[in-house]
Formats: C-alpha cells, sequence, structure tokens
C-alpha cells in the first residue's frame, strides 16, 4: 500500500522537491547579489529610516536573510501549498476516480488506509524539507557562510510539524468534502485565518503559524519545546478528527 | 463452507438523505448459487452491494455475508468476498505487478498464482498500465483480482457493462465454466436480461427499493405464466376486478376484449377456476415465460411479486 501510494504521488513528489529545492538553492545564492545591488543603490537612501533599517538588518547577516526569506516567508508558503495539494486529494481523488470502492472492498480498517496515506504524504514532505534545508546549507557554505546545522535541522523539523497541520486540514476536507478542489481551498484558508492574530498588537502568541519558524533556534541558540508542542498538537487535531469522519463515511 | 446461506438480508434500509433508497428488502442466497439481482437502473442494487460490503451504513434490518454480520463483522466479510464494482475502479497508473502487489498487501490470503492464470486466459498485457486498457481488459482485470483473495462469494456489480457482446459472452463463460465450478457462490447485479438468464440459477427483482421476487430461476419460469383471455363480450368492470382478485393471479392487464393475467402458481387450476364464470370466453391460451418477459411484468405497475 506504501508503494501504491508513493507511485501515486510520484509528480507531486518529484516537481515538489525540484522546485522547493531550486527555490532554497536560489533564494540563498542571490544573497551577495542582493546586498551589492542594494548597498551602493541611492534608492535604498531615500526609503523612510525604520524601512530602511530593516532591509540593512535583513541583509546585514546570511543568517537573518535566509531564516526570514526561507524558513520565515517563501519556505512555509511553497510546501503548504504542496501540503495541501497532497492531503487534499488523498481520498477526495479515490472518490472522484472512483477507486475508493476497490480500495474499501478490501479487508483492511479504514484507520490503517487514512493513517497510511497520511504517513506517505508526511514522509514526502520531511523527504522534500530535508532536501531544500540541504541545498540552503550547500549554497551557503559555497557562498562561505557556514551555518549552524543543528539550527537548521530543529527549524526544518519545526516547519515540518507546522505543515502537518495543513496536510492534515486537507486530509479532513477531502473526507468531508469528497472533492479536491474544496479541500485544497479549505486547507490553504484555515492557516490564513489563523495567522490573523499575527497582524493584531498584542495578539502575538494566538498565531498558529508563527510557531513555524524561530530566528534563535535557527542561530542554534535555543530549543523550541514550547513551539514544538504547539505544533505537534496542532498538527494531531485535524488527523484525529479525520479518522472518525472518515470511519463513518458513506461511499 | 458449512453455510446453506450465503447472504441473508432482513428488512434492510438504506437511505440516501430524505429519499429512501432501499426499503425492507429481504432475500437469502444460497451458498454455491449463481445469483442474479435485477432491477432497473437506480432501483436499489447497487445501494444494497454497498451496504452488503459495508461500504453504506444501514438506517435499519440486517445482512449477514458468509455467517458474518455485514456491520460489525465487516472485516471478516471483505476478507472473503471478491467484489468488482460497476465503475471501472482500478488504479489507472498502476501495471498488473503492481496492482497484484497492493492487492497481496491488502490481502488475507492472495493466491498470485490465480492470477496470473486468469491473466494469461484473458490475454492482458502485464507491463503497460491499467489506463492504457480496454474497458473489457480493465473487467477481466477486475475479475482476476477479485479471485486472487481465493474468496468463497463474488460478488460483481454489472460486470459486463459496457462491453461489447463478444467480451460479454467471453467473460460470463469464464465466470461460468471456472468459477462456478469451483463451487463458490456468485452474486451478481445487471440489467442485461439475457446474459443473467444464460448463466444464474437464481434471481431477485427488485424495484424501487423493495424486493419483487426471489426465487431459483427454473421455478420461476414454471410457475409464472401469463394467462391471455379473450372474452366474447366486452368483459365489466366488475368482472375484470373479480379477475384480479383470484388468488395467483399477480396482475391484470385489459384491452378491450382481451386479458392479460401474469399468474403464479398452477395455472390449470386457475384457468377452470375462470372458464367456470359466467362471462363466455371465446379463448384461453397460457404463455410460458422467458426472464425477460417476467422482468418486464414485473415492471409494470401494479404487479406484486409473492
Amino acid at each position: 500500500m506504501v508503494v501504491k501510494e508513493l507511485i501515486e504521488a510520484r509528480w507531486k513528489l518529484i516537481a515538489g522537491a525540484v522546485v522547493i529545492t531550486l527555490v532554497s538553492a536560489v533564494l540563498a545564492g542571490f544573497y551577495d547579489v542582493l546586498k551589492q545591488s542594494l548597498s551602493g543603490s541611492s534608492s535604498l537612501q531615500q526609503l523612510p529610516q525604520t524601512l530602511h533599517n530593516q532591509v540593512q538588518q535583513l541583509l546585514g547577516s546570511f543568517g537573518v536573510y535566509a531564516w526570514s526569506q526561507w524558513f520565515s516567508k517563501t519556505g512555509p508558503e511553497l510546501l503548504a501549498v504542496l501540503a495541501a495539494i497532497l492531503g487534499a486529494s488523498l481520498i477526495a481523488s479515490e472518490v472522484s476516480k472512483g477507486t475508493i470502492f476497490f480500495l474499501l472492498s478490501k479487508p483492511i480498517s479504514r484507520e490503517r488506509v487514512l493513517l497510511v496515506k497520511y504517513a506517505v504524504s508526511a514522509l514526502i514532505l520531511l523527504g522534500i524539507m530535508v532536501l531544500s534545508s540541504a541545498a540552503l546549507l550547500v549554497t551557503a557554505a559555497i557562498l562561505g557562510y557556514p551555518q549552524n546545522v543543528y539550527g537548521v535541522a530543529v527549524s526544518t523539523l519545526l516547519l515540518w510539524l507546522g505543515m502537518l497541520f495543513v496536510l492534515g486540514l486537507a486530509l479532513l476536507f477531502s473526507v468531508l468534502f469528497k472533492d479536491v478542489l474544496r479541500s485544497l481551498v479549505g486547507a490553504l484558508v484555515i492557516p490564513l485565518v489563523l495567522s490573523i492574530p499575527g497582524y493584531l498588537h498584542g495578539w502575538g502568541a494566538w498565531n498558529l503559524t508563527g510557531y513555524w519558524a524561530d530566528f534563535p533556534t535557527y542561530l542554534g541558540q535555543s530549543f523550541p519545546i514550547k513551539a514544538l508542542i504547539i505544533c505537534l498538537i496542532a498538527a494531531l487535531v485535524p488527523l484525529v478528527a479525520a479518522i472518525p469522519l472518515f470511519r463513518k463515511q458513506a461511499y | 463452507m458449512a453455510e446453506t446461506a450465503a447472504i441473508e438480508i432482513t428488512n434492510l434500509v438504506v437511505n440516501y438523505g430524505k429519499h429512501r433508497a432501499v426499503d425492507g428488502l429481504s432475500f437469502t442466497v444460497p451458498a454455491g448459487a449463481i445469483f442474479g439481482f435485477l432491477g432497473k437502473n437506480g432501483s436499489g442494487k447497487t445501494t444494497t452491494i454497498k451496504a452488503i460490503l459495508g461500504l453504506r451504513k444501514l438506517d435499519g434490518g440486517s445482512i449477514r455475508v458468509l455467517g458474518y454480520d455485514a456491520v460489525t463483522q465487516s472485516m471478516e466479510v471483505r476478507a472473503r468476498v471478491g467484489y468488482v464494482s460497476e465503475v471501472n475502479s482500478l488504479y489507472d497508473y498502476l501495471t498488473i505487478p503492481q496492482l497484484c502487489a497492493f492487492c497481496r498487501s491488502v490481502s488475507r490470503q492472495w493466491n498470485q498464482q490465480v492470477v496470473d492464470r486468469y491473466v494469461r486466459v484473458f490475454g492482458l498485457p502485464t507491463t503497460t498500465t491499467v489506463g492504457r486498457f480496454s474497458k473489457g481488459m480493465k473487467s477481466q482485470l477486475a475479475l482476476s483480482l477479485a479471485l486472487g483473495s481465493n474468496p468463497d462469494l463474488l460478488i460483481l456489480d454489472e460486470p459486463t457493462a459496457g462491453l461489447d457482446p463478444v467480451a460479454r459472452h467471453d467473460f460470463l463463460n469464464k465466470l461460468v465454466a471456472e468459477i462456478a465450478a469451483e463451487g463458490k457462490t456468485v452474486f451478481f447485479s445487471s440489467h442485461i436480461l439475457s446474459e443473467v438468464e444464460a448463466v444464474a440459477d437464481w434471481v431477485a427483482i427488485i424495484r424501487d427499493g423493495t424486493l419483487v421476487i426471489a426465487d431459483e430461476l427454473d421455478h420461476l419460469k414454471q410457475t409464472q405464466k401469463v394467462l391471455k383471455l379473450t372474452y366474447a363480450e366486452l368483459p365489466p368492470p366488475a368482472e375484470v376486478e373479480a379477475l384480479r382478485s383470484l388468488p395467483n393471479v399477480m396482475s391484470l392487464a385489459q384491452e378491450g376484449r382481451s386479458v392479460r393475467l401474469l399468474t403464479q402458481g398452477d395455472v390449470e387450476a386457475l384457468t377452470q377456476t375462470i372458464q367456470a364464470r359466467p362471462h363466455a370466453l371465446r379463448d384461453v391460451d397460457t404463455v410460458d415465460l422467458n426472464l425477460e418477459d417476467l422482468f418486464l411484468e414485473y415492471m409494470k405497475e401494479g404487479s406484486n411479486g409473492r
């Protein structure tokens, strides 16, 4: 069953791995180019002071740049889309193609079906994330900015747990809607809604997506135990909700 | 298998929202039978099959399959049942060896030799993905895979839908010659009556989710006849109603002086009863029915199976 799931997801795996790894490497590789083009630029001087300071801070250290551009921004965005695509089709595409009857007529429990599908997608996500983090580390080392491997590894783990929430949501909607598109949209809209507290003063602690990345962790200065626990619980909630729903669902 | 009944359905009720798809259905499929399950499209055949396999929850009644409760022991049921669905439900992106590996991983007892033999008999290519197969080849593969789990009961939902007559003939021949000969029970739904008549020894007919009749096909054909009565003069309405209420009259249709009765049981005795009535008959014909005639009679409004 694992092999069947891997074959089914092979194009998503290949496309996801190529695009995401390439983006992480290119982002890291552009640091010097960006720094040089902006350092002498007169337009930088014309920016408001606050913004000017932020750009200076961003380009002042490769670590700040890499974390903010990959782990805090582009990485979660791309990976959330991939997680939603992977999760949304897990059950819904079986229903739309009619293969759900073939699958569920076999003597296996629905829990096993759901968990194997989820586990394969989670491992695909992990593999792609490890690959993209490795690409970032190698690019940084080539450019002469070696990064803290432990920090990158823990940041990758944290982001993976964050992505498992999106994957779980997509799976839950896939069971609920039996429709890939609606499951995909649902899995992307919910994290966006949950990120709203991040924009409200004093509500930052309620921003779930804010726990997906942590700068001191990236630097290897701390272990994000609270963030890991929150992300783990958040990842389990939609998965645990999907299991009884799938068990009761009629096809 | 010690069971005398492969499937026992008792007062089955299945709803789709507010729509009642199956309404108080009860019948028994004897072990070792080739059982044709007939009904128009939307009559509840597929819903009943899904309920047997535990794919739909029951809103009433019970189903026992090979001695197991279809709801509480669904896993045991599925371990012993081979199923071929009406829609093409195979994974298009897999080859036959990959599909076999998948089925092996989710089956309790997998017999690769059986699958290999049927794949050879049907001449199916093993290196191309299933997506490139014709409809007929997909049906043949689905049947081969269903047999790979060495089932005691084979459930086929419209197995020959979309096949050309030659492919249909091939499929059914294999079904009868090989599978039924092994003593397995075959329960298959269809609305192609000629193929059911060719292979089935038992039939059940459902209409709007309720059972019209379930019986051994030979017995059904022996006991179900049409009596064509031609009166000398137009029979009065009271006489027509009297005929309708006679025992063993299942349905009645009148066209002028002709009255057509679908009867069950002793047709000779019924003929004598009718001839003894005061209205003069010009002619009485007894017509034997084939399955198609029977089915059409039962599908008419007002006919009630007993």
